[in-house]
Formats: structure tokens, sequence, C-alpha cells
């Protein structure tokens, strides 16, 4: 578990195209999540979508509108919880880079700070995932004989 | 109640928790002799074995007059699936904004 997510992407099409796609709150619905997304820097808004209660999770992403530099650069706040006012907060940066006829589209989330994440960050550091995961086969593994996993 | 509202990642953030599930992934104990290899107080012991409990990490069995404490697979994966969601939350919304790009390229 990176506490840096990072994801890339080609698209064949102008960065304008992909563009519109990032800031059009109705295109956005189309692909992420239903929002009132403006393209105004320091526009406060939300993502929403069912509630999570087993991830601690409202359904509600709130955002803030950070940096932004039409068909270049966008960056969001993205904070999170269970809806006791409790937020988990990190930060979503998309960048377009004009290439072989078409875009490269980066995404980074990072600054991953908060109740319900930074714990888990700070024990996976340990390599506690790794310890984890152990356990679960070997777990998996006695009960294999009794039930389905 | 305070020890009730902890996430399984409150709960794994513990040094002395993670230490007490990897002591008994190797075998069950009871509590007695799990607490041996703590340096506090028998109810911080015990507060630390509720937590773990509450959040389905281990059960709790009486065996003779003695306590065992036994790891369960509920909180593991739990654990296991939040990871596997977040890992694949972007993963899955990007395919579908490729693949909303594509199809309007293929009407052009």
């Amino acid at each position: 578990m990176a506490k840096i997510i990072k994801h890339q992407l080609f698209f064949p099409h102008p960065p304008a195209v992909v563009w519109e796609y990032l800031t059009n709150a109705e295109l956005i619905t189309l692909w992420l999540m239903k929002n009132d997304f403006l393209p105004v820097l320091g526009h406060e808004f939300q993502f929403r979508i069912n509630p999570m209660p087993q991830f601690n999770f409202d359904g509600i992403v709130h955002c803030k509108v950070l940096a932004i530099e039409p068909c270049r650069a966008l960056s969001y706040s993205w904070n999170w919880g269970p809806g006791n006012g409790e937020l988990t907060e990190s930060e979503v940066n998309w960048t377009l880079t004009e290439k072989d006829n078409g875009t490269e589209l980066d995404l980074v989330h990072r600054g991953f700070k908060g109740v319900g994440f930074m714990p888990m960050v700070d024990a996976m550091d340990t390599g506690w995932l790794q310890n984890m995961h152990k356990i679960l086969k070997a777990l998996n593994a006695t009960t294999d004989g009794t039930a389905k996993a | 109640m305070e020890l009730q509202r902890l996430d399984v990642f409150q709960v794994i953030a513990d040094p002395s928790r993670r230490h007490m599930l990897q002591l008994l992934s190797k075998d069950s104990l009871t509590i007695n002799s799990l607490a041996e290899n703590f340096d506090m107080s028998r109810p911080a012991v015990s507060k630390h074995i509720k937590v773990l409990y509450n959040a389905g990490f281990i059960s709790i069995q009486d065996i003779g007059r003695e306590r065992h404490c036994i790891l369960k697979q509920d909180g593991f994966k739990q654990l296991q699936e939040w990871l596997a969601y977040y890992d694949n939350f972007w993963g899955s919304k990007l395919q579908k904004l490729e693949a909303l790009l594509n199809e309007r390229s293929n009407k052009q």
C-alpha cells in the first residue's frame, strides 16, 4: 500500500477533449461519481456515492479546487469520513501533457492524513501488510477443510 | 462506547495489538499467557483484547477455567476488502473514462 497512488493513461484525443471530461460536472458523473464540480479556483464541491459503512465512509467526498490551469493541470482536495465530522484528507492531482497526437493523463492521489487512513499507512509501513497476508493465508489453510473461503 | 468505534485500521495501528495478533498467529493463547509477553497492566491487556475481539480479529473461548484467545478471519478479511477496494478505485474509474473517450472517437 503506497502513500501515493499514481496512474498514467494515454488518450488519442487532444488535451481539450480530455479536459472536458475532467471538468464538466455531467461528463465527470459518467465515469467517476455524481458531483457539483465547477472549474473555478477555490470552488467547494462534493462527490456522492452510496454510503459504505463497512469502510467507515458516508458516501460523500468533500473537495475544493486547489489549482486549475485549463487543459494542463487540475488539483482538488479529496476528504472523506464516516459522517461524524472526522475526515481523512488527501489531494488529487491531474496533469495533461500533449504527446504523440494525443494526451498523456497523469493522476496522483496523495497527502493522505487523518483518522481513517494514517493509522493504516503507518501500520503498513512496518511490514504489517506482509504479516497480514501470511496470517490470512494460514487462517484460510486451517479453515479450507471445513468451509469454503 | 469508545472501544466500539475503532475501525480495523485503528485496531491494527497499535503496536501492542499487532504484536498480540502475531503471537496468536502461531498458536492460540490464554489471556494470562498472552499478558506475560507484555510489560503492561492486566487491565490494559484486557482492553486490547476487547478491542481485537470487537473488531473481529479474535474469538474468546472458555476452556476449563481458562479463557483462550483464538485468531479469527473476520477482521483480516475486512482489512483486505478495504485495501482491494481502495487499490481498485481509480483503476476502475479510469477504465470507464477510457471507454467513454473511445466511444466518442468511434462516433466521429
